[in-house]
């Protein structure tokens, strides 16, 4: 099933090498993902989890390719079905993006058109990245067909965003998301704005449409409890490098990195009070990186080697990776 | 008992604006009370709209009531004195959730920190309130050399609130109102500054009331939770009843719904809730009797015509649903004095 490499043949979807973009500031420049490397199975749902301004939105717009002004791409490949999306022209990326490859960005309920009705943005959305062929017939059906498959009543096709609830706008952006069949949906943070209870609702709409459409999802977050009830796989970055990767359950049991570690100790539960602790100090600062290992200043089994030698991302065991000198050449 | 800050049946009415005729009843008939002599941490848990700023406003004294009073230390805050106001806005102080507003964007960051310090006169030196300025921005997980001298926008949402955080901590008050102070900050950091709140109760006595629609963190920090729900008090009590063994269908809904950080525990066991109460409730106008009753998939005639009074269902738990009328009926003061008694 999702996230199994055991079925033969199988190649990812997206494979991602050393990606690594900054962005441009006054100060110098600022290396928000710096030699991020995963893959991607088919149909599968990665989870990409970071403290705030750990690059997890930088690498969500990168494989999008949607750049600002100061975004400055320094190098790797981003290998969706063996095709590298860096390399497309603009137009090539353009028709890519939605069809191929889409995002839910973060807060985009919020940044649906105010003054323009639902089903016009909708419709919008497949012109622009699907402009031939497409009769207002055909494009009105598979809108449609595409609010059903989110739970949402065709007549929201005529509401303005704010006649909406928030998992209803959340519903849209889905919908959106899925208009054009694409292999792989990202999600920033989708429910970060949402009750618990719509947000479960939410969640289980997303993870019903991406089984039926057989797209890998990346869901973006901080939230390690949606992690555990959606995701596969889980990624785990610190300052603007992956510093873990595996299997959800693999993860939670035994983490490897001890970034990893103290994130899962962190994470308040129902079974016990009093069982959660922060992890002390701060995150690194991404204009002056720390030498070495970008966690070592906080890393509580920190050795003489990490402020020294970058830690190589490799594979521990089967499917665990890390990028932790304690870690390589087997385990702790 | 002493009581420092209270509620008592304390509602408040928002007429709404030009577009959508009509009022809101933000907060119902809501009492509450924080023991001064018993340092406690109190959550006030609900969806979002279920009142819980607008009870945190009451009880600023940012808003007034509509009906109902708000006591600080037995005197009513609507007929309170100059000087003893001054002493509860030093003593009472607030987090809020949208720290933006607290800032004058045209003044750096610093400015929050430095008028109260002066304000309240707790220094004798620039030196002293630089230095106690730069430890409670470590306290609250900040650099100062990173910090001060920053405008608000450059700041990200969830430095600025722990610069909020900070700011509280200054001033060495005996409550702190925090009104979802992590809701916009990652899960690590989360946990320190929630840590941080358990160590100052513990360790300076200074009381919180904590609100949150994250009923796992209130688990974790506080001794009683009121869950909200439209305004009301669904559910009230000691955490480990209230959050372990829920009574109340809307609470129950809400626990279930919980993403639990582990692979193995299935989201959402109450099914039968659940497929009922997704649908979003009718407006609230229209609605006579228990709130919960058009979401509710135990709904009887009753609940459709009066709206339950509270029920003791343990000792130190009450629920607002006739499912449970076979306990005590208690008033809302009463149920907040146990729980203050406690
Ligand atoms: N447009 C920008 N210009 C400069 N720095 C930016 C910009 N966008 C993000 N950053 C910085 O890049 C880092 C990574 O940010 P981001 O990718 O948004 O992280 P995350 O989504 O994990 O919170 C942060 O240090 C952030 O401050
Ligand atoms: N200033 C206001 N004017 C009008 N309605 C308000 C105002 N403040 C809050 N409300 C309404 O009161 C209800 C409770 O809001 P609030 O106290 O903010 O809830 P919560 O903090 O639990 O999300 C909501 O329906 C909200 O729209
Ligand atoms: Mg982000
Ligand atoms: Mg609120």
């Amino acid at each position: 099933m999702a996230g199994d490499r055991s079925q033969e043949a199988k190649a990812p979807v997206l494979e991602v090498r050393n990606l690594r973009v900054s962005y441009t500031t006054a100060a110098g420049p600022l290396r928000a993902v710096n030699g991020v490397s995963f893959y991607l199975w088919p149909g599968e749902r990665l989870g990409l989890v970071g403290e705030s301004g750990s690059g997890k939105t930088t690498t969500a717009l990168s494989l999008m390719r949607l750049m600002q002004d100061t975004t400055v791409v320094e190098g790797g490949e981003v290998l969706l079905d063996g095709v590298d999306l860096l390399k497309l022209s603009e137009e090539e990326m353009r028709q890519a993006r939605f069809a191929k490859i889409s995002l839910i960005p973060q807060g985009a309920m919020n940044s649906l058109n105010p003054m323009m009705k639902v089903g016009e943005q909708l419709r919008d959305t497949i012109r622009a990245h699907q402009p031939k062929g497409n009769s207002k017939a055909t494009i009105d059906a598979r809108i449609q067909q595409v609010l059903e498959s989110v739970e949402l009543r065709l007549n929201v096709m005529d509401s303005y965003p704010h006649e909406l609830s928030g998992g209803m706008k959340q519903r849209v952006c889905i919908a959106m998301s899925i208009l054009l069949n694409p292999k792989v949906i990202i999600a920033d943070e989708p429910t970060s704005a949402l009750d618990v209870v719509v947000q479960r609702q939410v969640m289980e709409t997303l993870r019903r449409v991406q089984v039926a459409l057989g797209a890998a999802v990346i869901l973006v977050g901080h939230d390690m409890g949606l992690m555990a009830q959606f995701v596969d796989r889980i990624g785990v970055m610190y300052g603007g490098k992956l510093v873990e990767v595996g299997p959800v359950r693999g993860i939670f049991k035994d983490p490897l990195h001890p970034y990893t570690q103290l994130l899962i100790k962190s994470l308040p539960n129902l079974d016990m009070k009093d069982v959660f602790r922060g992890i002390p100090g701060l995150t690194p600062s991404l204009l002056t990186p720390p030498p070495g290992c970008m966690f070592h200043p906080r890393c509580p089994q920190v050795i003489q080697r990490c402020s020294v030698d970058i830690p190589k991302f490799v594979e521990i065991k089967p499917e665990r990776w890390a990028a932790c000198h304690l870690c390589e050449g087997g385990r702790q | 008992m002493i009581s420092l800050l209270e509620a008592q049946h304390v509602s408040r009415v928002f007429h709404s604006g030009l577009l959508n005729k009509g009022h809101t009843l933000a907060v119902d008939g809501v009492s509450l009370i924080i023991n001064e002599e018993k340092p406690s941490i109190t959550a006030i848990a609900g969806e979002s709209g279920s009142g819980k700023t607008t009870l945190a406003r009451l009880l600023l004294g940012v808003i007034q009531p509509t009906s109902g009073s708000i006591l600080y230390r037995g005197q009513n805050l609507a007929a309170m004195d100059r000087p003893t106001r001054k002493e509860f806005r030093r003593q009472v102080q607030a987090i809020f959730q949208d720290p933006y507003e607290a800032y004058n964007p045209v003044y750096k960051v610093d400015q929050v920190l430095t008028t109260p310090v002066y304000k309240f006169g707790l220094v004798h030196s620039r030196e002293e309130a630089h230095e106690r300025i730069e430890q409670s921005l470590r306290m609250a997980g900040l650099r100062p050399e990173e910090t001060l001298g920053r405008y608000p926008h450059q700041l990200s949402g969830g430095r600025r609130q722990r610069i909020m955080v900070a700011r509280a901590l200054l001033l060495n008050p005996r409550i702190i109102l925090a009104d979802e102070p992590v809701s916009m900050v990652d899960a690590s950091l989360r946990a320190t500054i929630l840590e941080s709140l358990v160590k100052l109760k513990r360790e300076f006595g200074i009381s919180f009331i904590y609100i949150t629609h994250d009923l796992t963190t209130a688990y974790q920090v506080s001794q009683n939770i009121y869950v909200l729900y439209r305004g009301s008090v669904a559910e009230v009590g000691g955490v480990e009843k209230v959050i372990k063994q829920p009574k109340h269908p809307y609470t129950r809904l809400l626990v279930s719904s919980i993403p639990l950080p582990d692979p193995d525990k299935h989201w959402g066991g109450e099914s039968e809730i659940e497929s009922k109460a997704s649908a979003p409730g009718a407006p609230q106008a229209e609605l006579i009797g228990c709130k919960f009753s058009n979401r509710c998939p135990y709904v009887m005639a009753e609940c459709q015509q009066t709206a339950p009074p509270l029920y003791l269902t343990d000792d130190n738990r009450a629920v607002a649903c006739y499912l449970h009328k076979s306990g005590a009926q208690i008033s809302g003061k009463e149920m907040a004095e146990l729980l203050a008694n406690l």
